[in-house]
């Protein structure tokens, strides 16, 4: 080909590689206005706070190396409130084969609509990243009976060779665990019936690597919606996978979509997916972080449609929506700009931002719970100084 | 005050201290641009107090580069506590111990017992990089040696050999200023074998395990080490020779293990000391705050990006320059050629990272003491007068 022709067709050819989405401009300076400290509950620093799950008023702190910390939040079986907060009780799980202890990272509260019981806590345990992050993983499933919230129990794991958890959802309509991976990709997990034991790999009912495999995935979440179960991956981005009510999996849509960053975590609401950017490693020169937001189509594939750029951060390390589909909530670490951040999703292809409560050590997660008639985040403060972190933030929620 | 190291009859004590300004130059910086600075690095003051027949000894060391090096001292692939491609300061109380030499000094046995405890030396691995001949710390400092901890530890010699243990806290320093985590003492052990069939030739073979050194307050992964090491230090030809082969691991439990081979050397003619190291060093890659020379700290979760190999040659020239004032002057410079190769598939990418894989590195400065000779720190036993001294040191 001569040149004059290869010039006109590399011209032709721009515009076709070009990714036509819009970008939000990055938030204003400046501190909140708007929300409201409810509490800043100080956490044992083994390393500290990770993540939370609070429902119906009982809040699961989980603190790494000293386990899980029961809260009463607004319940009222032990008189706490979100700005007050009342220990229930805790426990340490196992440390099972991971060698660096219990690592508490993340839990999920399983109210069995089948058996009407709300008897086990699935306790997610990150261990060390063997090889490195991006390489490998090691952490089980830790199953704990809380049909007493005063005396849980551990009663047995999960354990999937040759890769660690992350984050879970469930579909409990079916019994079903999802739960991300790493570079086990995703798997699903029968969680019906009596669960004891360390028997319960017997119970795996499915696994996939978005992104094929050894370098090309490391997934880091998983949602449920609208009958697609989305994950995220740190290397190949935001796919659509296919979930049957028995929990069988299979790659349908989306991935191999962000290339500028490596992918966190998502939140999923509303026709529309929000995902953000961890950028502790940065992946090409570009600075600061990212939240993405994808129109998910009829058949419910993601395409970008908007960005919101995040400056003097190392990481979005959660990305959550509101119950009632109003507010998208992120939250930050590692620069001058970290802490949670709130946007309007009044038009939810474009957020709006509202709010931004920073925190200088750094929100490693968010979570969002209504109690009481408001609306309140949930934020896990980085160490020094870990802590608990419960904002009342109603009036962004209009 | 004297500046005999020899076991004297009357309380003594010893009173040095050394400087060291330096002009650093490198391209092995993140971004890979031509980087220099000039900085005072490893001002120090040491004290040894002994009581009568040195039945007690007392050995501090005060170090100073929390103020002189507040942000590191530039030095390609230098790591830990906190920095990268910086070698972090070390605390201001950098060795306080009290040790008592020899217990069975009056019985006529052919064993000699040592017992210490304070702030110091590990027994374990090699010597601190501070008192060898290339003043650029070597990539494998956080493998080979253990410092700055509380420890309780004991040894005993019979014949050519040693036996030394020691139980301390795992947790490193995270500032100049910071204590040892005394909640933590006796959470890690260390032993470390010694064997010297004749004066001047010495091998050591050494195995810790500490815990959570990185995480202060617990939660990060445990450290298993080994390090095994020939050292030989006497004339060659009629000219004092210097030379040291070690190998070390640290198995970070469960994620991954770093290894590192290095080489020295030093042949002095007179009042001129040549030296020449090299060394193949694996090293972790943490997640970096905004500073690109600062790793995140306090840890959160996991932080390990991946896995380089440090490959360093580096020349240098040491000459004995004179006593003007009552202070040694021993000017330097020393020069590297660095690569830097990706291990394994972890997100870090160093070609990215710091433009290229090939790099240099070029550091002048003169090494300035007075006083009492530096003596082989973490060495807390019986002086008999004949034992090894530091190579950096005019003979």
């Amino acid at each position: 080909m001569r040149r004059p022709w290869r010039m006109l067709l590399a011209v032709a050819l721009v515009p076709s590689c070009h990714t036509d989405h819009a970008t939000a401009p990055p938030p204003p300076s400046g501190d909140s206005t708007k929300v409201v400290l409810a509490a800043d509950v100080p956490i044992p620093p083994y390393y500290g706070m990770h993540d939370s799950f609070i429902r119906n008023g009982v809040a699961f702190i989980c603190a790494w190396d000293s386990g899980v910390f029961i809260y009463d939040v607004g319940n009222g079986m032990k008189g706490g409130t979100p700005t007050a907060p009342v220990l229930i009780s805790s426990i340490v799980t196992s440390q099972d084969s991971v060698t660096a202890g219990p690592s508490v990272h993340n839990a999920w509260w399983f109210w069995n609509p089948v058996t009407r019981q709300q008897k086990y806590l699935f306790v997610g345990q990150e261990g060390p990243a063997v090889g490195g992050i991006g390489v490998g993983s090691s952490g089980d499933i830790h199953v704990v009976d809380v049909s007493d919230l005063t005396h849980p129990v551990e009663v047995g794991q999960f354990h999937l060779p040759g890769a660690g958890t992350h984050n879970f959802w469930m579909d409990e309509q079916h019994q079903i665990l999802y739960a991300a991976y790493y570079n086990g990709g995703v798997v699903s997990i029968d969680v019906s019936g009596t669960l004891a034991g360390d028997t319960l790999s017997d119970r795996l009912i499915s696994e996939v690597y978005p992104g094929g495999g050894p370098g090309n995935t490391y997934t880091w979440g998983v949602q449920l919606y609208n009958g697609s179960l989305y994950a995220i991956d740190m290397l190949s981005g935001l796919w659509q996978l296919s979930a049957d009510s028995a929990g069988h999996l299979a790659v349908v849509g989306g991935g191999n979509n962000v290339s500028n960053h490596y992918s966190s975590d998502l939140g999923v609401a509303g026709g529309y997916a929000y995902t953000g950017t961890w950028d502790w490693s940065r992946r090409t020169g570009k600075q600061g972080s990212v939240v993405s937001t994808w129109a998910l189509n009829g058949s419910g594939a993601p395409t970008l449609v908007d960005t919101i750029p995040i400056n003097q951060v190392s990481a979005i390390s959660d990305v959550k929506v509101s119950p009632d589909g109003k507010l998208l909530m992120f939250g930050t670490e590692g620069g001058g700009n970290s802490g949670f951040y709130f946007y309007s999703l009044a038009n939810p292809a474009h957020p709006a931002y509202v709010d931004k409560y920073l925190v200088a050590t750094g929100i490693h997660t968010t979570k969002f719970a209504a109690i009481n008639g408001h609306l309140y985040a949930f934020g896990a403060k980085d160490p020094s100084g870990p802590a608990l972190i419960i904002l009342d933030v109603t009036v962004l929620d209009q | 005050m004297g500046a005999g190291t020899s076991q004297a009859q009357a309380p003594s004590v010893q009173v040095g201290a050394q400087a060291i300004p330096v002009v650093t130059e490198t391209n092995a910086v993140p971004g890979g641009r031509a980087f220099g600075e000039t900085r005072l690095v490893q001002p120090m003051v040491m004290v040894r107090a002994a009581t009568g027949a040195e039945r007690l000894v007392l050995q501090a060391t005060g170090d100073f580069e929390g103020l002189t090096i507040k942000n590191g001292e530039l030095t390609p692939g230098a790591w830990g506590e906190g920095f990268s491609d910086r070698r972090h300061p070390h605390t201001y109380l950098h060795e306080f111990m009290l040790f008592a030499p020899d217990i069975l000094r009056d019985l006529p046995l052919p064993a000699h017992l040592f017992l210490g405890a304070g702030k110091g030396f590990v027994p374990f691995g090699t010597d601190d990089p501070m008192s060898r001949p290339t003043e650029r710390f070597p990539v494998n400092h956080h493998l080979s040696q253990i410092l700055e901890r509380a420890q309780a530890m004991a040894g005993i010699s019979v014949g050519p050999a040693k036996l030394e243990g020691a139980v301390f806290n795992g947790d490193e320093p995270q500032r100049p200023d910071q204590w040892p985590n005394l909640s933590r003492f006796g959470d890690s052990w260390s032993l470390r074998l010694t064997l010297e069939p004749m004066s001047g030739l010495e091998w050591e073979g050494s195995r810790a395990h500490v815990r959570s050194p990185e995480t202060r307050d617990v939660g990060g992964v445990d450290a298993s080490k080994w390090s095994t090491a020939l050292r030989w230090d006497r004339p060659v030809l009629g000219r004092p020779v210097y030379a040291m082969l070690e190998w070390s691991q640290t198995q970070d439990v469960g994620a991954f293990t770093l290894r590192s081979v290095l080489f020295e050397t030093q042949v002095s003619a007179g009042a001129h000391h040549p030296y020449f190291r090299i060394e193949r060093t694996d090293r972790p890659e943490d997640e970096r705050n905004p500073d690109p020379f600062r790793d995140q700290r306090p840890i959160i979760e996991n932080s390990v990006l991946g896995l380089t190999r440090w490959t360093i040659g580096t020349l240098g020239y040491l000459v004995d320059a004179g006593r003007v004032w009552k202070i040694d002057w021993r000017p330097f410079t020393e020069a590297s050629l660095i690569g830097i190769e990706k291990v394994g598939g972890g997100l870090f990418d160093p070609a990215r990272f710091y433009g290229a894989e090939r790099h240099w590195s070029v550091t002048t400065g003169v090494r300035l003491s007075w006083g009492m000779a530096a003596h082989r720190m973490g060495r807390y036993e019986r002086m008999t007068g004949g034992e090894m001294v530091m190579p950096m040191e005019s003979r």
